[in-house]
């Protein structure tokens, strides 16, 4: 079920009255019709998978309890050992099989050796990467004695599958949210009313900013070799806000609506695009993945810890873990070692923490802005191209400087309606982070005319007749 | 709880005034313009009666040249087709035309060939043209009959504009702003409702081979549309436009039925399979007139 569908629509106020109205009285009633509506949520899209969900979450849960009961560290460690094995062998099953098996395949090849292999038609489990994660962070946060594992399945099927953030996150953490769902819940109409204004601001970055830029963007794209230098630049320039307000819009509709049944999750996105440096966009961006990265993966290897080396070594692989976690392609990976290379001379000059506090931003910063946009941009390219070498080849084509047309975006009183649109709408956007950057705010925060007049932008500027798929669905 | 719904009813209820208030104004500029060729038919066509109208859709639209056939003739005819609609769009077209108490003695069906056969499931991708009438009762009946989510949402756009404006807003709104400072502007098509397709560099490659198309009229509007034409005393006449390489093989008692398909035999003459370009449309338009000149007799 999409964010942006009428089904949606229509569950949601459902499942809203049910829980505020029904079973209010009882805890456990209000995190069994989460359950419910959660699995009904997922089973919208494929209820063939479900099972996949389920089985997760009760191996999960026999586990961490197995974990606290074990005395000895070493059963400790082997149960760890056998969560992380099923959670990863799942992900590496689904998402990666085929590309281990490819990548194998041409490897030989390059050698000069011809192999036969074939490779197996795997429907990817939508939100897959988002689950296993939340569920391995669970178990690795109760073997680290960090949290007491439940002895509530229903809560932790609640945490596990809760529908908001079930297929694209934020990534939450089990101390951070799991006491949530033991504890009673009091409706905070303040609470919720932030979130059904979120709820707006988040489909209007989907809805008017991202779907409107996937028009030209998916034209660009698809058939770069005929269009000039500055229509390329602009192509990855309006994927850079596509992705944004497609991947941040689904992550602000999420927390939104977990206001309104009174559960707080975690920011994800910070006003990426007003960043300083790319140590601090990695602040901003995708804040619930960089930072399991970061306590999963990138302190147990040593953190910024020891030489140089090491701490080379340590970026490098977070980095490109974290381009192979969004998908089973080497364009990830180039994607991930393209910000490992650009963050490196931060770390390396111990100027990575220089923004460690989102202040406002002064008017001699501007050109950083600038910079780092760009930057990450030209690494776009890399994570929206179907191939490296068509990405690779994009990029020639930008620096050949082959015309300055924009005709794509002219050619037609069509085209000049979208483009108005697009710039509208990007504007719109960037003036509403903008104030909130100054105002120290760590989310865009609407008021009720505000909100009125989003609306109606969505209503009459966005894409309802051929909407596109959330992107980070496919991850 | 009540702040809550007090604040979210607040402002749902200012959103949908205005939004409302929008659609219905975006409707009305509509209703005002000749943008789309319904709201063309009523306030741009001044004459009530005509020798003959073509419904069709791209085919129509780009084949027959209304302009060449009155000047040959010496008659008056115009040109209702419509691009990407099906034959239960001209039968739309036709009962809005019959509605604005116009009248015509010959009824030119000129859709695509295979669309005489073709069962039609769902509203045509340019039926919205029709909402800016969509309180009119024939067209909210259309609407209602099919059961997509498109047609649903034009089918209660009759108390809620705002459904069908916003979800076409590419289509609708926007245009409907043009049309507000422009209510004389046109979507690609003349003051006779003529469209042509450019001209293109085709290599000059003679078609001398002609595949079999068989044409059954299984379309049920078919029938519909020819009820509504002997209702009205108004003769249907079947087109089969040009097709590059395809001989339509349609034969009915009951219709009369003037066949282009193999009558243009040089690729020049097409933009691509199914339609002329700027040359093709004026052979197939002299032709169109002379047969229509026998029927007259």
């Amino acid at each position: 079920m999409l964010f942006n569908s009428i089904d949606f629509a229509i569950f949601l106020p459902i499942v809203f009255i049910l829980y505020w109205y029904v079973t209010k009285r009882s805890l456990s009633l209000q995190n069994l019709l989460i359950v419910c509506s959660s699995y009904l949520f997922y089973a919208w899209w494929d209820y063939r998978f479900l099972g996949l969900i389920i089985l997760s979450t009760v191996a999960d849960y026999l586990v961490a309890k197995y974990i606290q009961k074990a005395k000895d560290k070493k059963i400790k460690k082997t149960l760890l050992l056998v969560s992380l094995i099923f959670n990863l062998g799942l992900l590496a099953f689904f998402k990666y099989f085929n590309f281990f098996i490819e990548s194998w395949v041409e490897a030989w090849q390059f050698f000069g050796f011809t192999m036969q292999t074939s490779t197996l038609s795997i429907i990817l489990p939508v939100g897959i990467s988002f689950y296993t994660f939340q569920t391995l962070s669970y178990t690795i946060d109760v073997y680290r004695e960090k949290i007491e594992p439940t002895s509530n399945f229903i809560q932790f099927a609640a945490f596990v599958s809760f529908f908001p953030q079930l297929v694209a996150g934020p990534i939450e953490r089990a101390s951070h949210l799991l006491p949530q769902f033991s504890e009673k819940r009091v409706f905070n109409s303040e609470f919720a009313i932030s979130g059904f204004y979120l709820i707006i601001w988040g489909l209007f970055k989907k809805v008017v900013v991202a779907d409107n830029c996937a028009f030209f963007v998916n034209q660009i794209f698809d058939g770069a070799t005929s269009y000039s230098s500055m229509e390329l630049f602009l192509g990855a320039v309006l994927f850079a806000f596509q992705i944004y307000g497609d991947f941040s819009g689904y992550s602000d509709i999420a927390i939104g609506v977990s206001r309104l049944f009174g559960f707080s999750l975690m920011t994800n996105f910070s006003f990426p695009y007003f960043s300083r440096d790319i140590a601090e966009f990695w602040r901003r961006w995708h804040i619930s993945l960089s930072t399991w990265f970061r306590d999963y993966l990138y302190i147990p290897l040593g953190g910024s810890l020891g030489t140089d080396w090491h701490r080379i070594r340590n970026v490098f692989i977070v980095f490109l873990v974290s381009g192979f976690w969004h998908g089973a392609n080497w364009t990830f990976i180039i994607w991930g070692a393209i910000h490992a290379i650009l963050f490196l001379p931060l770390l390396l000059l111990k100027s990575n923490r220089k923004h460690l506090e989102f202040t406002k931003i002064r008017l001699q910063q501007i050109p950083m802005l600038i910079v780092t946009f760009t930057l990450v941009t030209f690494a776009w390219i890399f994570f929206r191209a179907d191939t490296v070498s068509i990405a690779y080849q994009f990029i020639i084509d930008i620096f050949s400087f082959k015309g300055s047309s924009v005709s794509v975006f002219i050619k037609s009183s069509k085209m000049i309606l979208f483009s108005s649109v697009i710039v509208l709408s990007i504007l719109t956007l960037l003036l509403f982070e903008f104030l909130s950057v100054q105002d120290n705010k760590k989310e865009v925060t609407l008021n009720r005319y505000s909100a009125i007049f989003i609306a109606l932008l969505i209503c009459f500027m966005g894409v309802f007749k051929n909407p596109s798929d959330f992107i980070y669905f496919q991850f | 709880m009540r702040l809550f719904l007090k604040r979210i009813g607040f402002v749902l209820l200012l959103f949908f005034s205005i939004s409302m208030c929008v659609a219905v104004g975006s409707l009305w500029s509509l209703r005002q313009s000749s943008f789309y060729k319904p709201s063309f038919l009523v306030n741009s066509v001044q004459d009530k009666e005509f020798d003959y109208i073509i419904l069709g859709s791209s085919t129509g639209l780009t084949t027959l040249n209304t302009q060449v056939i009155d000047s040959v003739l010496d008659i008056d005819g115009i040109n209702l087709s419509m691009d990407n609609t099906a034959l239960s769009s001209q039968y739309l077209m036709l009962q809005h035309f019959l509605a604005q108490g116009k009248k015509t003695k010959y009824c030119v069906l000129a859709p695509s060939a295979v669309s005489f056969d073709a069962k039609n499931k769902d509203i045509s991708d340019n039926d919205y043209r029709f909402l800016p009438y969509a309180s009119v009762d024939y067209i909210h009946r259309y609407y209602s009959s099919f059961s997509s989510q498109p047609a649903q949402l034009l089918s209660y756009s009759k108390w809620f504009p705002v459904l069908g404006v916003s979800y076409f807003n590419t289509e609708l709104f926007y245009p409907s702003i043009f049309s507000f400072f422009q209510p004389e502007k046109r979507n690609r098509f003349d003051a006779k409702g003529n469209y042509t397709y450019p001209l293109k560099n085709n290599e000059d490659i003679a078609i001398t081979t002609f595949k079999a198309l068989p044409v059954f009229f299984e379309n049920k509007f078919v029938k519909k549309i020819n009820d509504l034409c002997v209702k009205n005393k108004i003769q249907l006449i079947c087109y089969f436009s040009p097709i590059k390489g395809r001989q339509v093989i349609a034969e009915s008692a009951n219709y009369t039925i003037i066949n282009h398909s193999d009558l243009l035999t040089n690729n020049t003459l097409f933009y691509d399979v199914i339609h002329v370009n700027t040359n093709g449309r004026q052979v197939a338009s002299e032709s169109f007139a002379r047969n229509l000149k026998s029927l007259w007799k």
